[in-house]
């Protein structure tokens, strides 16, 4: 065959290998490289995607921060990150590697010239190393500096090549400056090159919520108000603030937790199957869910804030104690709610929600709880420590899912107790599960937005916390209400009570 | 401390003649932490004067990351002496896990219309071989594509070609017109990749040339070298956990193997 034709035919050579798609090569630019974000998270996630060979061939990394340093200062310090947050072993040579094209900027984007500083690297980087004109921006930046550094990138697009844009939480602060943050960043990019990360979305056993529903044929027929009683979701840390005092008071759990990952949980449990795994498929459902979301009342919201307590038998501060907290803050530490998704699936079946810090251990569940057996046909003392079906999924710790059953216990008479199917994740996959970073830079790099939120997700998002923050508006509740280390305040409890019904137990 | 957790996602029988028992004690223990299955050692000693079975039970455990238990799965290691070596079906069948897949790792070239063999390749839902092993290439494969409506069938030697081929596959549309190839590595890995070159290409004038080695350490396309694939070459234990990850039949083996035995 000569070449020429062979151009025109699909590559037989590539039939039956695993190939993992690769990304094309590209330039990273990291706003915020002296945070956190960069430090704990995103530079591990580098270096064990380049330990796994799963980044571009051509393949540049661009630190932009506004702390002064160049580029050896700017490696070692990442180089100390890796080794210090990283979950692989350190190995040089893969360091060095990922090192030799990374580049730092100290520069403010409010700063006249800073753009242009910035914008002259990545040209050079581009030309020198044939990257195409492809660009991924990180904006792991505070939320006031995005609207700034969006309008600078957006003026000065690449005239080749994709662009890709990055966004951490929190996106906007209510609905009215999620939807102005929007339009800004829609003028220069197109919803398909906005990646809103919620990293939860990133998790294995969020992903797995996914198979679990629609690779298994039993549990679909009763994933419905018919058989559902129940679901609870728990999402509960046992660390405080941990010294961010400043963004916490502008949040409150309400922003940082059940605005992004809570409700992302409940669509994904709550969600029709989509028609292929696709983006936009999986979003559309996702967003239907949200829209379905009936508003609950006040008398469905309980919030919390933490005094003094004791978490793992350490003795911990109240909320109103920890630094930078004035010692009259009304922001919750703690929300519980009773919310229905009104649609022809889950009618009148609630979903309980709660969330919250300093709580008696860092647990993120969803719980499907089950109606009763219509008639055991036991004696009622026989099944006494019987409790309805349960199936569990521990989205972390304990990664897995865990189904309760009524089994008979053994010898005379009939006896019943509730005993657990286990699947834990360690126990049957024994490769280490990737962070949930690693899955999101690589799917931006690769342009796949399944795993990443949509601007009407986050707008039906904020439209229902903004109509619950509203009614709270109108009342103070007394603060503290809920010890540290313990499962949150009692009005908490009294809203399942009320439903004849009470939080899983623990 | 929570109990431990006993797990098996297959069950993994090895036939594992002696010679071959300390290599393949070896790679088991690698295996087995990524693939915690009950594992059954079969070793034949067809010409013991007695008809016996000698039974060894242990229990391997493995800590789970981040979570304070075990996951402990069973090793059955089971010497089958005199008679008891021509019917293994009869010996391992009452010891498989139910509804969980069955693969069997042959060890050295199978005895090829033996019963032992035929008993095992209908019990299992995938026979792992490695044609490193075998002598007289490219003759056996004849007998290998025989099995390939029976069960599916994986290749070590064909798993360690992988990187290579991904590598090769690269090249196209260029490779296209490749007239030699020339094979420093062992006469499988050189048989297997120039069936998959011919049977991918669909030409039959490829030639191969073979520089034996105990390695796969290099590739020539019409005298001039391929780049050499990227990353470490796999442990024996990974590329055996590799062909324990499938569960379908491999077409473009299959027919790289028929190419081959031709």
């Amino acid at each position: 065959m000569s070449t020429t034709a062979a151009e025109q035919q699909r590559n037989p050579l590539e039939e039956g290998l695993m190939l993992r798609r690769k990304p094309d090569p590209c330039v990273l630019v990291i706003f915020g490289a002296s945070g956190d974000l960069t430090h704990k998270k995103l530079m591990p996630a580098l270096y064990a995607l380049m330990l796994r060979r799963l980044l571009p061939p051509r393949f540049a990394i661009v630190g932009v921060a506004r702390t002064e340093a160049d580029d050896d200062a700017f490696r070692k310090d990442m180089k100390e990150a890796v080794q210090r947050y990283a979950r692989d072993e350190f190995r040089e040579d893969v360091w060095e590697e990922l090192a030799q094209n990374m580049h730092y900027v100290a520069t403010d984007f409010a700063d006249e010239g800073g753009e242009q500083k910035l914008e002259r690297l990545v040209e050079q980087l581009d030309s020198e190393q044939e990257l195409g004109g492809n660009r991924v921006y990180y904006l792991a930046v505070p939320p006031a500096a995005v609207p700034t550094i969006v309008k600078e990138l957006g003026k000065r697009r690449s005239a080749s090549g994709w662009t890709r844009l990055i966004v951490e939480k929190p996106f906007g602060h209510d609905l009215d400056s999620a939807r102005a943050l929007n339009q800004l960043i829609r003028r220069h990019f197109d919803e398909r090159e906005i990646f809103r990360i919620d990293h939860y979305l990133g998790k294995e056993t969020v992903q797995n919520m996914l198979a679990l529903r629609f690779a298994n044929g039993i549990f679909e027929p009763i994933w419905n108000r018919q058989f559902v009683d129940h679901v609870q979701i728990t999402v509960a840390e046992s660390i405080g603030i941990e010294g961010r005092a400043e963004y916490y008071e502008s949040t409150g759990a309400i922003r940082d937790i059940f605005q992004n990952h809570l409700l992302q949980l409940l669509a994904l449990t709550a969600m029709e199957p989509p028609i292929d795994f696709t983006a936009e498929s999986v979003r559309n459902e996702k967003v239907k869910v949200l829209r379905a979301i009936h508003t609950p009342g006040p008398k469905s919201v309980v919030r919390g804030q933490y005094g003094r307590g004791y978490v793992e038998g350490e003795e911990v501060p109240a909320y109103r104690e920890e630094k930078g907290v004035p010692p009259d803050s009304m922001t919750e530490t703690y929300v519980a709610a009773k919310l229905y998704v009104d649609n022809w699936r889950w009618a009148d079946t609630p979903f309980y929600v709660r969330m919250g810090k300093r709580l008696a251990r860092r647990e993120t569940t969803i719980a499907i709880q089950f109606k009763r057996a219509p008639h055991p046909p036991f004696e009622e003392t026989a099944a006494e420590g019987l409790r309805p079906n349960v199936l569990l999924v521990h989205v972390q710790p304990d990664e897995g899912v865990s189904l309760a059953i009524g089994a008979k216990v053994p010898g005379q008479g009939m006896q019943i107790r509730t005993v657990h199917m286990d699947f834990l994740y360690g126990g049957a996959f024994r490769t280490g599960m990737p962070e949930a970073y690693e899955r999101l830079i690589l799917d931006a790099l690769l342009g796949d937005g399944t795993l990443f939120t949509r601007a009407d997700e986050v707008e039906e998002q904020w439209l229902l916390v903004d109509s619950i923050v509203a009614a709270w508006q109108r009342d103070r509740p007394y603060f503290p209400n809920y010890n540290a280390g313990t499962w949150g305040p009692p009005s908490a409890d009294e809203l399942l009570h009320r439903d004849g019904r009470s939080w899983r137990r623990h | 401390m929570p109990p431990n957790l006993r797990t098996s996602v297959m069950t993994h029988i090895a036939w594992v003649p002696k010679p071959w028992l300390d290599q393949a004690r070896a790679a088991l223990a690698g295996m087995a932490e990524r693939h915690p299955s009950r594992t059954i050692l079969l070793v034949p000693d067809p010409g013991a004067t007695e008809s016996r079975i000698d039974a060894q039970l242990s229990l391997e455990c493995y800590p789970v990351p981040d979570v304070d238990r075990n996951v402990c799965s069973e090793v059955i290691e089971l010497t089958l002496c005199g008679s008891r070596a021509q019917v293994p079906a009869s010996i391992v069948e009452p010891l498989l896990i139910s509804d969980l897949p069955v693969f069997v790792r042959w060890r050295g070239e199978p005895p090829w219309g033996a019963q032992e063999l035929d008993q095992l390749v209908d019990l299992t839902d995938r026979l792992v071989v490695d044609s490193t092993e075998w002598e007289n290439l490219p003759h056996p494969y004849g007998h290998l594509a025989e099995l390939f409506e029976r069960t599916a069938v994986s290749d070590i030697a064909w798993e360690r070609t992988s990187r290579w081929r991904a590598l090769l596959a690269t090249l196209w549309p260029g490779i296209a017109g490749v007239r030699t190839v020339r094979v420093h590595g062992t006469a499988a890995q050189g048989q297997l990749l120039h069936g998959w070159l011919r049977s991918r290409l669909g030409r039959d004038d490829v030639r191969l040339e073979l520089v034996e080695t105990v390695r796969l350490e290099g590739i020539d396309l019409d005298g001039e070298p391929a780049p050499f694939p990227p990353g470490d070459p796999p442990s024996p234990s990974e590329v055996l956990s590799e062909e324990l990850d499938r569960f379908t039949r491999d077409r473009i083996y299959e027919a790289a193997v028929r190419a081959v035995a031709g």
